[in-house]
């Protein structure tokens, strides 16, 4: 069963640069509502409403925005009331929330990316970039914990022999040498074996090739190009300059031309994508569960 | 048809004063399982170096090696990487990369294979070593024999033709290590691959090898079938300590006895052999030992109904443990992975805290040494990774450093003492590590798996030393999972298992109740002769029928 989080990573991985990047770089409320209620949506649809109660506090933003803004900036027309002689205006109260609504959108982005991104996807994609950085980062994150226990043994081995002493600061810098200097001999004779393993296996022969768990499939293809399509039909709207608001003095939203029209719903369908992957996966297996 | 011939091979390393291999020739037949046997410094590791042409060492070679007739040298890079796959002793440090998927593709990937075809492969192997289970873990969350099965498979996937294995089991405990045994059998058996075997133990390594190999002093000694080179092997101690203890016995008896000779002329290898062989002595006798009484002298050590857990979730790993020492005696604690044994002797040197129940050091609670007091002149612990206590460029700093003296042992550390730590034995190392640690003036020894990469015949040596120890007042608390050595060096043992001491005797009590958990010594003579553990017991038995 293949639900959003099994795509391939590098997919994924383009569908969230685009879903949520040009979002941040628009101040169109239309948009940023999409991008919240979707982000959300899918927050929902994949774990529960039970594994969103954290998110909940970071609604405090577009609230937060709604009255800072007013008290800072005092631009716009229309006045709704004064504080201190200080006109707040309906137009910074707006932008206010729309910048809230913003950052809540990419909070809650970010929460479903990073529970959906493991260490070994994101090395898949970096990795991607050449065979060689791949293994390079896959060796440091095997080294990096490895080095990590060898010092904690070196530190009880040492205690229980009485060289090494915590009583006061300059014990406690004298003990932090003799481990890294016992570190530093041991990593160096042991790194003798790690080469001569990889020489062994014929490390430097010839030019490496690269094997991943992760493969393409028509599916990842078929997300790929999906948001290929409407991220870049979302792009050219943006860059275009058809779904920018004027903020002050006075509100006013692009006029409705078919592009803006196209972009808006193009925008929708992208931000819908993860949410309808989710839920058409959770329904095809509630029905074949039935008949296991 | 020879997969590997040998042709009169010498070296000297670049800066070695002496040959190190010198006038080695052999041949390997396909198929073969040949199993390499000698002393620590034979040149035996040097050997299987040069029959691997990248970790051949530097220095001055002469001689050739042929591997399906054709010079070493003249293989191209990607055949001579692929052929011939080489296991080496640290399980740990083989491993290059951090997911075992990885590693197994790693050598594939050198060799710049497609990923369709890596895919299969790897799937291939993962599936028949039964690694599908663990195939997507961080390789830091494996267990040794996991890592060094790991080792093996990722090399299994360039399809070598001749495998060769340095000590592979040596940091091993003895049930992963004879699993791993069995898989390289299997792959002998099932697949004709030919293996080469350097193993500082072959108990377990003779019965499925088709050939044996002594090497001493560099040169070959004894080539040829098991059962003819043991009948021949000279009875020299450092020779017959690697030998299984059939080997053992058999040369023992027919050396004291040659009248026996003529009625199993027939070295027996496994347990069941040597039972038969036994039999032809008959039992009209049976032996009666005599065990020193248990110490009565105060207990050095009382641990009273002590519960430890690594964090506040995780499961207990000690449940009420009770174990008491008296000054002056070895104890030895035995015990299968896991069951709590190393963290018991965490527990003991202060190095872990028990939430409940109580350690008492020399009559004072744990809990009133201050200030590292419990370090000074009190307790000392020989750590299992010795490597840990090393940071001079030699032994004699090395010394110097912990404010020790090489006279505090009765070993002979003198023509060691200008070489780099890192460049002895390990059976020597253990010993400079052992001179560190007892540079505190210790009246408690505690030490962590002491044989571990250790051949027999300086593990025999650490209990002398140890021996010695004791007589000098010494109390000697040992955590092992050797067997053997415990039968020999303890004057009491324990069983560990599930966090608690299950039972402990004199060795004799202890292995003699035991079925499984036991000698070789004690295997094969169950139900013959009552009481034997260790290799003299037999011997004593056995003289008995003659008389």
């Amino acid at each position: 069963m293949k639900s959003f989080k099994d795509y391939n990573p590098i997919a994924i991985f383009l569908y969230y640069a685009l879903a949520v990047i040009p979002a941040m770089f628009c101040s169109n409320p239309v948009i940023m509502s999409i991008s919240m209620v979707c982000a959300v949506l899918f927050r929902l649809v994949k774990d529960g409403p039970a594994a969103c109660k954290k998110m909940w506090f970071f609604l405090i933003f577009p609230f937060a925005g709604m009255i800072v803004n007013p008290i800072f900036i005092h631009k716009g027309v229309t006045t709704l009331f004064f504080i201190n002689n200080s006109p707040i205006t309906l137009e910074a109260v707006m932008y206010g929330l729309t910048m809230g609504i913003m950052i809540f959108a990419t909070i809650a982005w970010f929460t479903s990316f990073s529970s959906i991104m493991t260490t070994d996807k994101l090395l898949y994609i970096f990795g991607s970039v050449s065979p060689k950085i791949a293994l390079i980062l896959s060796m440091a994150l095997r080294y990096i914990p490895l080095y990590g226990q060898q010092i904690k043994k070196i530190r009880q081995a040492q205690q229980v022999v009485g060289l090494y002493k915590e009583d006061n600061a300059i014990d406690k810098i004298r003990g932090g040498m003799r481990i890294f200097s016992v570190m530093v001999s041991w990593a160096l004779e042991n790194g003798i074996i790690t080469a001569d393993s990889m020489t062994a296996r014929g490390y430097g022969v010839g030019r490496r090739s690269r094997f991943a768990i992760f493969s393409w499939k028509k599916q990842d293809f078929m997300l790929l190009a999906a948001s290929m399509l409407l991220g870049g039909i979302t792009i050219l709207g943006i860059a275009a300059g058809h779904m920018g608001y004027e903020w002050y003095p006075q509100i006013a939203a692009p006029k409705a031309g078919l592009l803006t029209i196209c972009t808006y719903i193009a925008y929708a369908l992208l931000a819908l994508i993860p949410s309808y992957l989710q839920l058409k996966e959770d329904s095809r297996w509630r029905s074949l569960q039935s008949e296991i | 048809m020879e997969i590997l011939t040998v042709r009169d091979l010498n070296f000297k390393y670049t800066l070695g004063k002496e040959d190190a291999i010198h006038g080695v020739s052999f041949g390997v037949e396909e198929g073969d399982f040949v199993a390499i046997s000698g002393p620590t410094g034979c040149g035996k590791s040097t050997l299987l170096r040069m029959l691997k042409r990248e970790l051949t060492p530097l220095g001055e070679k002469s001689g050739t090696v042929l591997y399906r007739g054709t010079p070493l040298e003249d293989i191209n890079d990607r055949t001579a990487a692929c052929s011939i796959g080489f296991v080496m002793q640290r399980p740990e440090q083989q491993i290059v990369t951090d997911k075992v998927w990885h590693e197994l593709a790693f050598g594939l990937e050198n060799m710049g294979v497609p990923q369709e075809v890596i895919r299969r492969r790897v799937s291939e192997m993962a599936s028949y070593f039964g690694i599908e289970d663990w195939f997507e873990t961080n390789v830091a969350d494996l267990s040794g024999g996991q890592k060094q099965l790991l080792n093996l498979a990722a090399i299994m996937v360039m399809q070598p033709g001749i495998l060769i294995l340095d000590e592979p089991t040596s940091q091993l405990d003895p049930i992963a290590a004879s699993d791993f045994l069995a898989t390289v059998a299997k792959l002998n058996t099932d697949m004709g691959l030919t293996v080469i075997i350097v193993e500082h133990r072959l108990q377990e390594v003779v019965p499925a090898a088709s050939k044996l190999m002594i090497m001493d002093k560099g040169g070959l000694l004894l080539y040829g079938e098991p059962k003819k080179v043991c009948a021949e092997l000279p009875s020299r101690p450092d020779l017959l300590a690697a030998m299984p203890s059939t080997v053992r016995l058999f040369s023992s008896v027919s050396g004291k006895m040659p009248e026996l000779n003529g009625s199993a002329a027939e070295c027996p290898l496994t347990v069941g052999e040597g039972r038969r062989w036994l039999e032809s002595f008959g039992n009209s006798v049976q032996p009666e030992f005599k065990d020193a009484p248990e110490l009565t002298t105060p207990y050095a050590l009382e641990i009273k109904d002590i519960w430890f857990r690594y964090g506040r979730n995780l499961h207990d790993v000690l449940r009420g443990t009770d174990l008491n020492v008296h000054e002056g005696e070895i104890l030895c604690v035995l015990g299968g992975n896991g069951s709590g044994k190393s963290t018991c002797l965490g527990a003991v040197s202060g190095l872990l805290k028990p939430y409940s129940g109580s350690i008492r050091i020399f009559g004072k609670d744990i809990k009133e040494y201050k200030n590292q007091s419990l370090y000074r002149n009190c307790l000392t612990m020989l750590p299992q990774d010795v490597q840990t206590l090393f940071l001079k460029n030699t032994v004699r700093e090395e010394l110097a450093d912990a404010g020790a003296s090489a006279a505090l042992l009765p070993y002979d550390m003198e023509s060691l003492l200008d070489k780099h730590p890192y460049d002895l034995s390990g059976g020597e190392q253990q010993m400079v590590a052992l001179a560190k640690v007892l540079a505190t003036e210790p009246k408690l020894l505690l030490l962590d798996e002491p044989t571990k990469g250790i051949d027999a015949h300086s593990s025999e040596r650490i209990i002398d030393v140890l021996k010695s120890l004791r007589d000098g007042g010494m109390t000697i608390v040992i955590v092992t999972h050797d067997v053997e050595f415990a039968s020999k060096a303890a004057d009491r043992c324990a069983m560990f298992f599930r966090g608690e001491v299950t039972s402990t005797g004199t060795p004799r009590e202890f292995f003699s109740e035991n079925n499984f958990y036991t000698t070789s010594v004690n295997r094969i003579t169950r139900g013959y002769y009552a009481g034997c553990v260790t290799l003299e017991d037999a011997e004593q038995a056995i003289a008995l029928q003659n008389r």
